[in-house]
C-alpha cells in the first residue's frame, strides 16, 4: 500500500486544487443588520467543514444561501464552478438536513425519505429499493410505514439524514444535525455521521455552535463570529493556535494574561505580564511594535500542577486552590494567584485516590512548556 | 358561587328559547305557544310548501358555491400575506382584506347593490339581481373569515417543511400541493364549514343584493314571521339548528383529529 499524498487527503494545503465550493465577498443584509458581512470561504471536495459559532453570528444564513433560500445582498457562490445566484433552491445540487428536521407529518417514513426521487421522476419500484437501501445505511430498516410523530427524536434525526442523502447531492448543508439529541445518542451519531459522509463521499457542511462536535466531525471548522470568519483551520490548529482572543475563548477554555514585550531576541521573548504578577518566557518571536499590547493564552491542561516547588523551571506561578470540580476523567482546579487572578487548571486523574491529593484552599505551584501557549495580538 | 348563577342566568337565556323553538316544533296544536300534543305534522306540511324547499334549495346552493370561491379567494390571500413576505401595501391590503369582518352588513349589503346596479349601467353584467349576485356578495364576505382562518394556520405551519420540499427538488406549485395544503386542510375544512354556515344565515346583505326569484331561506322566514308565527317556522327552524349544529360537529371534529394526530 502506498502512503497517500498529503495534500489528497489536506486538498486545502494545495494551491493548485480548484476549490469545490467558492464563497466570494458574500453579504447578507437583514434590514439595517449585517448577518452575513463579506465572507470569502473555499471547501473542497469530500470536505466535513463545520461553520462553528454563537447565535446570531451568521452561520445559518450562510448555509441557507448555499441552499437558495436567502438571496445574498451581494457576493458570488459557486459550486462546481458553477455560479448559483439565479439557480431556485429546486434546481441546486445540494440538500439540506434541517436543524428541526422538517419532516412531512402527513407521510410516513418512507413517503419522506423518498420525496425527493419522486420529484425526479423515478419509477416506484426503483424509489422503493433506493429507500429501503438508504434507510438500511441509518438503521432504520422497517420503519418504512411509520408516521414521523410516531418516532423517538434520534429516529427523526435519521429520516432526515435518509431524506437529504436520498439524491446523493453533491453538498450536504446540515444545520446543527444533532443539537435535539441527549449527549449520550450525540456522541454515537457524530462517528456515524462521519462513516456515512466517508462511505457517500458527499461534502458536508455543518453548521454548530457546539465546538465538542465541530472538533469530532470536521476536516476543517471556519469559527465565525458577528457576520465574519473569525479562523479557519484543522480543529488542532484551531484549538492549538488560535489566531485570536475570539478563537481561543470560543473553542475550549483558555487562561489569558494581559502584558507587553520587555525583551524580544529570535529565540526568545520575554513578556511582562502584570496579570500573572511574572515574567513570562516564550520560546521564539512574535511579529509586534514594541510595548504593545498583547496577551499570552494557555490552555488549563497545560499547566503543571504540583504542591512541592518545582526547580529549574522558568515560567512559575504560585496559588492558592479556591474550587475544585471532580468531572470523572479529569478534575478542574480554580487557583487564585497571588495578583487576584483566577486560573483555570485541568489535570487528568491517573491514579485513583492519589497518594496526596491536592485539597481547597491549599497552596500549589504552576508550571508550563514553554512552547506550551500562544501569543496573541488580537 | 354567584359566578354559577351568573352563568346558569347566561346559558338561560342563550338556549332557553332555542329549546322551547324546537319543543314547540313538535306542538299538535296551531297555537303557537299552547301545547297541543305531540306531533310531527309541521314537518310534514314544511316538506309538502313548495315555496320553502325551493328557498332552502336556492340556500343551500348559495352557500356551497360562495363557500368554495371564499375557501378559494380567502386562502390565496392568507397566501400572500403570510409567505410572501413585506411587499409595499401590505398593511393595507391586510386591512381591506379583513375590513367586511367588521362592516355593518347593512353598508355591505347597500354598497353591493349599488356597485351591481353601476356595473349593469356600464358593461351590462350582471343582467339583473339574482343567485348570482347574491352568491357574489356572500363570498366577499365569507372570504375574510376564511382568509383570517387559514391565516393563523399558516402562521403556526413550521416554514421549514416548506423549504425542506423546495430543497429536494419540488417547484413553488408543487411545493403547495405537495405539503402546503394537506397540512392547512383541516384549516381549510373549518373555513369551508364557516363560510357555508355565514351565507345560510345571511339575512341582510342578501335582501339587499336578491331579484325576483332568487328568495333565500332566510328571507322567506322573514317575510313569513311578519304575518304571523305559523308551527312550520318553528319545525324549520329546528331543522336548521340540526344542520348547523352538524357542522359546528363535524369542524370541532376535524380540528381535534388533526391536533390529536400533530400532538
Amino acid at each position: 500500500m502506498t502512503h497517500p499524498n498529503p495534500t489528497d487527503e489536506k486538498p486545502w494545503l494545495d494551491i493548485d486544487r480548484k476549490p469545490f465550493i467558492k464563497i466570494r465577498n458574500l453579504t447578507k443584509k437583514f434590514g439595517d443588520v449585517v448577518a452575513v458581512d463579506n465572507i470569502s470561504l473555499d471547501i473542497y471536495e469530500n470536505e466535513l467543514f463545520s461553520l462553528l459559532g454563537g447565535s446570531g453570528c451568521g452561520k445559518s444564513t450562510l448555509l441557507r444561501m448555499l441552499a437558495g433560500f436567502e438571496i445574498p445582498t451581494s457576493g458570488t457562490i459557486e459550486i462546481d464552478g458553477q455560479n448559483m445566484l439565479a439557480v431556485p433552491p429546486h434546481a441546486r445540487p445540494t440538500n439540506m438536513m434541517f436543524q428541526s428536521y422538517a419532516l412531512f407529518p402527513h407521510m410516513n417514513v418512507a413517503k419522506n425519505v423518498g420525496y425527493g426521487l419522486r420529484r425526479d421522476g423515478l419509477q416506484k419500484a426503483e424509489i422503493d429499493i433506493q429507500v429501503s437501501e438508504i434507510l438500511e445505511l441509518v438503521q432504520l430498516g422497517g420503519y418504512e410505514k411509520r408516521k414521523p410523530s410516531q418516532l423517538s427524536g434520534g429516529q427523526r434525526q435519521r429520516v432526515a439524514l435518509a431524506r437529504a442523502l436520498i439524491k446523493k447531492p453533491k453538498l450536504l448543508l446540515l444545520d446543527e444535525p444533532l443539537g435535539a439529541l441527549d449527549k449520550k445518542l450525540r456522541e454515537e451519531t457524530q462517528f456515524e455521521l462521519i462513516n456515512i459522509q466517508e462511505t457517500l463521499g458527499v461534502t458536508f457542511i455543518v453548521v454548530t455552535h457546539d465546538q465538542e462536535e465541530a472538533m469530532t466531525l470536521s476536516t476543517r471548522i471556519g469559527v465565525m463570529d458577528i457576520g465574519t470568519i473569525a479562523q479557519i483551520g484543522e480543529p488542532q490548529e484551531v484549538y492549538e493556535f488560535p489566531r485570536t482572543r475570539y478563537v481561543a475563548d470560543f473553542i475550549g477554555s483558555v487562561n489569558l494574561f494581559e502584558g507587553r514585550v520587555i525583551k524580544d531576541s529570535p529565540n526568545k521573548l520575554v513578556i511582562e505580564s502584570p496579570d500573572a504578577g511574572i515574567n513570562i518566557h516564550v520560546p521564539h518571536g512574535v511579529s509586534c511594535s514594541p510595548n504593545q499590547l498583547l496577551w499570552f493564552a494557555l490552555r488549563p491542561e497545560k499547566f503543571e500542577i504540583s504542591v512541592a516547588k518545582p526547580k529549574n523551571v522558568t515560567n512559575l506561578l504560585k496559588g492558592t486552590v479556591e474550587d475544585i470540580a471532580y468531572l470523572g476523567g479529569q478534575s478542574v482546579y480554580l487557583v487564585r494567584l497571588e495578583t487576584g487572578r483566577l486560573v483555570r487548571t485541568v489535570r487528568a486523574n491517573r491514579d485513583r485516590g492519589a497518594e496526596a491529593p491536592i485539597t481547597w484552599q491549599q497552596d500549589v505551584y504552576l508550571t508550563w512548556a514553554r512552547s506550551a501557549g500562544v501569543v496573541l495580538t488580537s | 358561587m354567584f359566578f354559577r348563577i351568573l352563568s346558569v342566568f347566561g346559558f338561560f337565556f342563550l338556549y332557553a328559547p332555542i329549546a322551547a323553538l324546537v319543543f314547540y316544533s313538535f306542538n299538535a296544536s296551531k297555537l303557537v305557544t299552547v301545547w297541543g300534543g305531540f306531533s310531527t305534522k309541521w314537518y310534514g306540511e314544511l316538506f309538502g310548501d313548495p315555496q320553502i324547499l325551493g328557498a332552502a334549495w336556492i340556500s343551500l346552493k348559495i352557500a356551497f358555491i360562495s363557500a368554495s370561491i371564499s375557501v378559494v379567494l380567502g386562502t390565496l390571500a392568507a397566501l400572500i400575506m403570510v409567505r410572501f413576505g413585506r411587499f409595499k401595501g401590505r398593511t393595507l391590503f391586510s386591512g381591506m382584506i379583513t375590513a367586511p369582518l367588521v362592516m355593518p352588513e347593512v353598508i355591505t349589503g347597500l354598497s353591493l347593490l349599488m356597485l351591481f346596479i353601476s356595473l349593469q349601467g356600464l358593461i351590462g353584467w350582471p343582467v339583473g339581481r339574482g343567485l348570482s349576485t347574491i352568491v357574489i356578495a356572500h363570498s366577499t364576505f365569507g372570504l375574510a373569515f376564511v382568509a383570517v382562518i387559514v391565516q393563523s394556520r399558516l402562521v403556526d405551519m413550521d416554514k421549514d417543511i416548506e423549504e425542506a420540499a423546495s430543497d429536494l427538488g419540488a417547484r413553488p406549485v408543487r411545493v403547495f400541493f405537495d405539503i402546503t395544503l394537506p397540512m392547512i386542510l383541516p384549516a381549510l375544512v373549518s373555513a369551508w364549514l364557516l363560510a357555508f354556515t355565514l351565507s345560510l344565515d345571511d339575512l341582510v346583505i342578501a335582501s339587499f343584493v336578491a331579484g325576483p326569484g332568487a328568495s333565500t331561506l332566510p328571507m322567506v322566514i322573514f317575510s313569513k314571521v311578519r304575518l304571523g308565527v305559523s308551527p312550520d317556522i318553528n319545525a324549520l327552524a329546528t331543522i336548521m339548528i340540526g344542520i348547523v349544529g352538524l357542522g359546528i360537529f363535524c369542524a370541532t371534529l376535524v380540528m381535534l383529529r388533526k391536533s390529536s394526530r400533530e400532538g
